[in-house]
């Protein structure tokens, strides 16, 4: 009972992560149609700023967790200012190898000026602790992905729902060219998506310093490509989906390692993978997404 | 012309590639033109450069191939894909397993499955049955991502190269795992491989022009028209995907049979992005832009690394700049999509640039 418990808050606790970076991507795809390959490189950014913050001296973890959120959602900011506004009205294939392009800069950045190697961040260790329930003994960060992630998406759909900015955000990844018509500005619109994904990729950069105490160059990108896998189940550009995609991709991952015998164990990721073809088959728009004919105007 | 148009005016039972056929004669000419700068290159190179050269030549027609394949895909579908590389490290460690000496085995996968370490078969052979490996794995990834949508289909085929590698880095018994295969025969050299790369590049021009390639692209540009016309758009992407898998594929076995030790990391992002970075600069719309991209970015990438591995300027040493060659390959994609969409070639084949140039000319 106390392993079933225990395997089940993995599961939980991973696919808040997913669902964390997965909505990211949703928020800023169901405006602008652009797939963010460089989502990874802005939690990269988050992560080595926390490491260059540490290595100036800074020892509080309050300070540093805002710090990755509010660098996060700079650097969110920056990315569609310098590389994503060009190629804002082009079709959606330039504006994924744009994106790929930027991750590869912003990655290869990371080894040139600081190092290829991991390096060691220890700032945020204190949230990684064990905390102790009567007979049950939990990981402390694991309860804290749990309640942050589900803290952070009500917050998200609350800002969606009650405030102007964010009814406009909702109204402009229908139709954007009438939102402008009322007097919105696009690009307030748009660089507002980018900060709300940007802090959703800071807040998971802070979950992954506690867990991992290092930071590289690859840090953000196989957790981004998982998450663009959640968002393909649960079906592209829906926020619902993105969110329910990001917990089945951590309840598979969890369920194959506890179902996995040891010596197949590597093989988790490429099940993982082939699990989510293979739904593809069955539903090809991802689970809460439409089908959407040639010729509909209205999704 | 817009390809919609063009399909009105060819209709399929004129353009089926027969011998005769003006247009498959023209494609195929045009083929061999667009083939002609690589062909002058490689006999450069066989002529007059060391042995070094030779070497870095060599990879750098593995790359020519992957990258017309490449194209044959995301050329004419216009939708990006990021898996190719599953297909060149199939291809590369089919030939690995099957064509390896049986002594070389006995050292390296004493315990492979299927008596696999009790087989070796001549090259060719081998490279067919791997071929055929390739062909399989991607008809079945190719039902899948035919019918996604682009975006969809685009994360697929990530999906798939990291199975692909998944399975290489832990089936120890059958692929070593991290560590390098050795071994395999090299068989391969530079006119072996300058062959090779015609006959790709023809291949690619040939599907492009076929009557299959137009109704793709057509699709591509407006599936609801193409769609009215009765095109099978799905139909079409599973067999440009197939096709280009294929290729991808003999490029690995190529790969295999000249380097003699391959391992699963060549066949990863770091490959994806150099072949895909060469794609986007010369121009994924036409066979000619494959050609110019892989060109100009093997002789760009060749300086930048002796850059990045720290180089003397005037008596001063320049620092180890590792990471130098990923910058500019990214800003090289970034710069490309803000600026140029279409690429260096843009829309025209060689051939076809050529023939306006001389009517400009001759008016």
């Amino acid at each position: 009972m106390d392993y079933a418990l225990q395997q089940l808050l993995n599961a939980l606790a991973f696919g808040a992560e997913y669902s964390l970076v997965a909505l990211g991507l949703a928020v800023v795809f169901s405006i602008m149609g652009l797939v963010n390959f460089a989502h990874g490189e802005i939690i990269g950014v988050s992560a080595y700023s926390v490491f260059l913050a540490a290595a100036l001296g800074l020892t509080s973890p309050i300070v540093a967790v805002l710090l990755a959120v509010v660098a996060a959602a700079l650097a969110a900011v920056t990315f569609e200012r310098v590389a994503f506004r060009p190629v804002r009205y082009a079709p959606t294939t330039t504006g994924l190898l744009t994106a790929f392009g930027v991750s590869i800069v912003v990655q290869n950045l990371f080894m040139l000026l600081i190092s290829p190697k991991p390096q060691s961040v220890s700032i945020l260790n204190s949230l990684n602790q064990m905390w102790f329930f009567g007979p049950f003994a939990v990981s402390s960060l694991q309860v804290l992905e749990l309640v942050v992630s589900g803290l952070t998406i009500l917050a998200l759909v609350l800002f969606l729902n009650k405030s102007t900015l964010g009814l406009a955000i909702r109204a402009a990844s229908r139709d954007f060219a009438t939102v402008r018509l009322m007097g919105i500005r696009a690009n307030r619109v748009i660089a507002t998506a980018f900060a709300i994904s940007g802090a959703l990729a800071g807040i998971a950069a802070v979950f992954i310093l506690a867990r991992r105490g290092s930071v590289s160059p690859d840090l953000g990108f196989g957790l981004v490509l998982k998450a663009f896998v959640a968002c393909v189940i649960g079906g592209f550009g829906s926020l619902a989906g993105a969110a329910a995609g990001g917990m089945l991709l951590g309840f598979i991952e969890v369920g194959l390692l506890v179902a996995l015998p040891q010596e197949y164990g590597g093989f988790k990721d490429a099940l993982t993978y082939v699990i989510i073809v293979a739904l593809l088959v069955y539903r090809p728009e991802g689970l809460l997404g439409q089908r959407i004919e040639l010729g509909d105007k209205e999704i | 012309m817009s390809e919609s148009a063009e399909i009105m005016a060819a209709r399929p039972s004129d353009t089926a590639p027969r011998a005769g056929n003006p247009q498959f004669h023209r494609s195929l000419v045009g083929g061999l033109i667009t083939a002609l700068p690589v062909v002058a290159i490689g006999l450069t190179i066989l002529a007059f450069a060391p042995a070094y050269y030779t070497h870095l030549s060599l990879a750098a027609f593995v790359n020519l191939i992957i990258v017309v394949g490449l194209q044959v895909f995301m050329g004419n579908s216009n939708i990006a894909n990021l898996g190719h590389s599953a297909f060149v490290g199939i291809g590369a460690y089919g030939v690995a397993v099957l064509s390896t000496p049986l002594a070389m085995k006995k050292l390296s996968i004493p315990n492979a499955p299927f008596g696999l370490a009790l087989v070796e078969f001549n090259p060719l052979l081998a490279a067919l049955l791997a071929l055929c490996v390739v062909g399989i794995i991607a008809a079945i990834s190719g039902k899948i991502i035919s019918r996604l949508s682009g975006v969809a289909a685009t994360i697929v085929s990530l999906a798939l190269l990291i199975i692909v590698h998944s399975v290489f880095l832990n089936w120890t018994d059958l692929f070593k795992g991290n560590q390098a295969f050795f071994g395999i025969p090299k068989v391969i050299n530079l006119p072996a491989m300058l062959v090779a790369s015609v006959v790709v590049i023809v291949i690619a021009r040939l599907f492009k022009d076929s009557r299959w390639g137009l109704q793709l692209r057509a699709s591509a540009q407006s599936p609801q028209a193409a769609a009215a016309f009765g095109i099978d758009a799905r139909r079409l992407r599973l067999m440009a995907w197939v096709l280009s898998a294929l290729i991808c594929g003999l490029a690995g076995v190529l790969f295999a049979y000249f380097a003699g030790t391959i391992s699963p990391k060549l066949f990863y992002f770091q490959q994806i992005f150099i072949t895909l970075a060469m794609l986007i600069l010369g121009g994924m719309a036409t066979v000619t832009g494959a050609v110019t991209g892989v060109v100009v970015l093997s002789i760009g990438l060749e300086f930048i690394r002796s850059i990045e591995s720290g180089v003397t300027i005037a008596g001063i040493q320049l620092p180890q700049l590792l990471g130098l060659s990923g910058v500019a390959l990214g800003v090289v994609i970034v710069l490309c999509m803000a600026f140029r969409p279409g690429g260096i070639s843009g829309r025209l084949e060689l051939d076809e640039q050529l023939s306006r140039l001389f009517r400009r000319n001759a008016r």
